[in-house]
């Protein structure tokens, strides 16, 4: 156990979800080896599965990572998904899809994870938003919208929760070398300050500093991790 | 109707709690005072009750959350509450 979990007297786990792939599992990956036990969910695999955007879902998964790992003393909020499409032809379930999974979906694992912070004096949350979430992006309004709620979400949770000793932050990654992103990342590479996409361990080297001790003042902050692409 | 706690019972209860999440003058809270009187803001309120829930193995609903504003709201609540439990399994 890291130093902080332990100094608490609080045994507990980091849970990052969509912890499988891409950015989820680098930020899996660089939070065990930074001492936490994680439990990675997924829909359809990873140590514990739900669709977090169903909120009964996220409630038994809690419970069982609960009884495997012990309370969620980290949350990482990553799940994801993406159905671009201009908004005038967006099917409504491509909308609420969007903003299920990768809004409500934060939401509903926040509020069980809250429960166990307040109980420990000490959580960290962060929320993997994106580069367009401040800007915009033609083509993706439902994610846009979903990735922006994310940023008031984020601000939120950190003014209700400040003075418990839980951070609520969020990161806003540019163009990562991912599945997801695998079909758009050529045509963006050019619009990248840096001239070249981000890896995932860039993404999770930026939560492990937000789940950290020494960012116990940052809270309600916004971690671009994007080349400059949002600057 | 062993468990239902008494006037007294219950506002001890209350000022344990409330000392547990390290309220200010907690020990010597009064039935009449308000939450606002004891500093106590929305999410130490959430945290008491969650701990009297426990405690009294009750659920206070959030619409009744609402009605109770004094420490002496609170502990009439519980004992509502106990008195309800004990009388649904009598």
């Amino acid at each position: 156990m890291p130093d902080t979990a332990r100094k608490n007297g609080h045994d507990g786990c980091a849970l990052v979800t969509g912890g499988t792939r891409g950015i989820g599992a680098a930020i899996a990956e660089r939070l065990e080896a930074d001492g936490w036990q994680v439990a990675r969910l997924s829909r359809t695999s990873g140590d514990v599965q739900a669709d977090v955007g169903d909120a009964k879902q996220v409630k038994a998964a809690f419970e069982e990572v609960h009884e495997r790992f012990g309370p969620v003393l980290v949350l990482v909020n990553n799940a994801g998904v993406r159905h671009d499409g201009l908004a005038i032809r967006m099917p409504e379930e491509e909308w609420q899809e969007v903003v299920d999974t990768n809004l409500t979906g934060a939401f509903n694992c926040t509020r069980s994870a809250l429960n166990d912070m307040l109980g420990a004096r000490w959580g960290r949350i962060v929320n993997v938003s994106s580069v367009v979430a401040e800007r915009a992006n033609a083509g993706q309004a439902n994610y846009v919208a979903a990735k922006a709620g994310l940023l008031g979400f984020t601000r939120t949770v950190a003014r209700e929760m400040a003075k418990r000793g839980v951070t609520c932050n969020a990161v806003t990654p540019g163009v990562i070398e991912t599945d997801m992103t695998a079909d758009l990342a050529d045509g963006l590479v050019t619009a990248v300050p840096a001239g070249r996409v981000g890896r995932p361990d860039e993404v999770a080297a930026a939560v492990a500093f937000l789940v950290s001790e020494e960012a116990a003042y940052v809270n309600g902050a916004t971690l671009a991790v994007d080349g400059a692409l949002g600057a | 109707m062993a468990n239902v706690p008494s006037d007294q019972e219950a506002l001890d209860a209350i000022r344990e709690e409330l000392a547990n999440i390290k309220v200010p003058g907690a020990e010597q809270a009064t039935a009449d005072q308000t939450w606002a009187d004891l500093d106590v803001d929305s999410l130490d309120l959430v945290e008491v009750v969650k701990a009297l829930e426990d405690r009294y193995d009750v659920q206070i609903a959030d619409g009744r959350l609402k009605s109770i504003a004094t420490v002496g709201d609170a502990a009439g609540l519980v004992q509502e509450l106990t008195r309800e439990k004990e009388g649904a399994t009598a």
